[in-house]
């Protein structure tokens, strides 16, 4: 069979003997193959898909045309009539401050913690791997012991609030149009904040120990020593998970899903909840798939961003 | 005694402690969880709740899971494509990633940008399609079905995750079989797969767990009970058990054991594959 010896394809000098060459583009076909299954795989259940919503999006398919498979071309109404449905206006803000609050809160108590768990003490490495269960656990858990812990009538959350005095009367956190988001920004945090941790710690764990010891001997003080070296050299590292938080934040479905299946009416209806009911629930498939394009299409707006970032930093 | 406390201070104990503290308080939840599933029906509508349920009730496990044929089906269903779709990921994704290592494939990188960025499509947009597609080739309501969506979820990770550890292997030792005779698949399965087990169990792990708390394509690709995920299960028995806390809570406590045993044995290539999957290569 094959030799091996031909396969240095550098060595130029082999390239060119024309002896070698059909045995050589033998050989490279051959190497495809270990790439080929997974291409197939992904080009069939995953790019395939996202043609289909592509083609799908320009056609007026609603359950009589998708059945009959004669819906109409109708070139970019659809995506006319979505950017001025005012659902999915809502669907779209929903998203944004869902996005933004989770960000903010996983972000920060994730930093805290990181820096908290940057120092060597004994049980750290234990002690912080306990922490990724939260992250770990299926949206269908998670969602559901939320939904206890919210409960307005018996939930954990009610009785401390009301016994800290923080609140007077318990309150229906997922039942009430002006809660049910902030309930389900809650159990988003509550599973983010290790990831950012994770993340973060690998980012600390990177910033060279002797800035800290020469800033030392200089007599900073370590709030100094925070906001002069950690902060600045932590600022891609954060970039980045910023960006990767926007990503898998934005497209959370389960979790929201199973909390409150996008209502009180539709007070938690975000983006990828709408997308799923225009197709699963109203049937409305030419819509369904123009909205999710455009998800998909911020999806990857963001994601050039954080392979922006990345690059960047890994060349500073 | 001023002495012993120095030297806890030295070594970080109070550190340790607080740190304790603070996972505890963070893991709260979980805790709340287990105790709620093992209350009696009126324990759960307590003033103050109970921490520790006293006496201990497993009702609601016997009643709500192990009673409850739908439901023991459904973790039947969710082990047969947990593991249907870690061995499918593994067989995919160890040869893809050697070759995206090892052969300098002209288009390599361009493959790996392509992984990069199918890791981030919400299986929410490819659903609709999927579902299309599955319905064609009769493939909506299989395990099949679900193990190839699942398996959209995995891959891409996988690859990203296992591309390092095939970079870390000398090539050195492959040449050497090459020129002993071996043909470069021979080498692949003899040499390097075995070189490359950390990895390889990395990911297994990753794709049982993404693929055992899957729920998008649970919900969108089946239609009746028969080939209902435990996901799919826990989420319909929300609206039928009402106020049940404690049964609910059993079920979510069994469809989270997986989880944490899985966790709690293979720990650290967990958290390892975490922050290389998350962060590329």
């Amino acid at each position: 069979m094959a030799r091996a010896v031909v396969r240095p394809t550098h060595d130029s000098a082999v390239i060119r003997t024309g002896a070698a060459r059909p045995l050589l583009r033998r050989l490279r076909l051959a190497d495809y193959l270990f790439l080929l299954p997974a291409l197939i795989f992904v080009a069939t259940t995953m790019l395939y898909p996202v043609y289909s919503n592509l083609r799908m999006s320009l056609y007026d398919v609603s359950m009589m045309t998708f059945m009959s498979g004669n819906a109409p071309f109708v070139g970019l109404a659809n995506y006319q009539t979505l950017v001025s449905d005012p659902a999915f206006r809502h669907a779209f803000v929903l998203s944004f401050l869902f996005t933004a609050g989770s960000l903010f809160f996983q972000f920060t108590i994730g930093f805290a913690l990181a820096l908290f768990f940057n120092r060597p003490f004994p049980g750290n490495g234990l002690l912080r791997a306990l922490l990724l269960l939260a992250w770990l656990l299926p949206a269908v858990v998670s969602g559901s012991l939320f939904r206890w812990m919210l409960d307005g009538d018996y939930g954990v959350l009610n009785f401390a609030l009301v016994q800290l005095d923080l609140l007077d009367d318990g309150r229906y956190w997922l039942i009430d149009p002006g809660t049910a988001l902030a309930g389900t920004i809650l159990a988003n945090v509550w599973v983010g904040v290790p990831f950012n941790m994770a993340l973060l710690l690998a980012g600390l764990g990177g910033i060279p120990t002797v800035l800290y010891e020469a800033a030392r001997v200089d007599g900073a003080s370590s709030f100094q020593q925070f906001r002069s070296l950690t902060l600045p050299l932590m600022r891609p590292v954060s970039l980045s998970v910023l960006l990767l938080g926007l990503i898998y934040t934005f497209k959370v479905f389960d979790l929201i899903y199973v909390m409150t299946k996008g209502g009180p009416v539709d007070a938690t209806t975000t983006l990828p909840i709408y997308t799923y009911k225009l197709t699963f629930e109203f049937f409305r498939f030419g819509h369904g798939a123009t909205a999710a394009t455009l998800l998909l299409l911020g999806l990857v707006v963001v994601a050039l961003l954080y392979l922006w970032a990345s690059r960047r930093e890994e060349m500073a | 005694m001023s002495q012993a406390l120095t030297r806890w201070r030295r070594e970080g104990y109070g550190s340790t402690l607080i740190g304790s503290l603070v996972v505890l308080v963070f893991l709260f939840p979980v805790f709340w969880m287990v105790s709620t599933s093992l209350k009696a029906p009126a324990g759960i509508f307590a003033t103050p709740p109970a921490l520790i349920p006293s006496p201990l009730v497993f009702d609601a496990y016997l009643d709500a899971v192990f009673g409850d044929p739908d439901v023991v089906r459904a973790i039947g269903t969710s082990l047969v494509i947990s593991t249907g779709a870690m061995l499918l990921t593994l067989a995919l994704a160890a040869p893809a990633a050697y070759g995206l290592a090892r052969l300098r494939l002209p288009g390599g990188a361009l493959v790996l940008l392509l992984l990069l960025i199918s890791q981030l499509l919400p299986s929410i947009v490819i659903a609709g399609p999927l579902f299309v597609l599955f319905t064609r080739l009769h493939l909506v309501n299989s395990y099949l079905g679900l193990i190839l969506a699942d398996t959209t979820l995995t891959l891409p990770f996988a690859v990203i995750v296992l591309r390092p550890f095939f970079l870390a292997v000398p090539s050195d030792l492959e040449a050497a079989a090459l020129v002993d005779g071996a043909t470069r698949w021979g080498s692949f399965f003899r040499i390097t797969l075995p070189l490359v087990r950390g990895g390889l169990i990395t990911v297994a792990a990753f794709s049982f767990l993404f693929a055992w708390g899957e729920f998008v394509f649970a919900l969108s690709l089946t239609t009746g009970t028969e080939y209902q995920p435990v996901t799919v299960a826990l989420n319909r028995l929300i609206g039928q058990y009402g106020t049940q806390w404690n049964s609910l809570m059993a079920i979510s406590t069994t469809v989270a054991l997986p989880i944490i045993a899985v966790f709690a044995g293979l720990q650290r290539f967990i958290v390892g594959g975490l922050t290389a999957g998350a962060t590329k290569e």
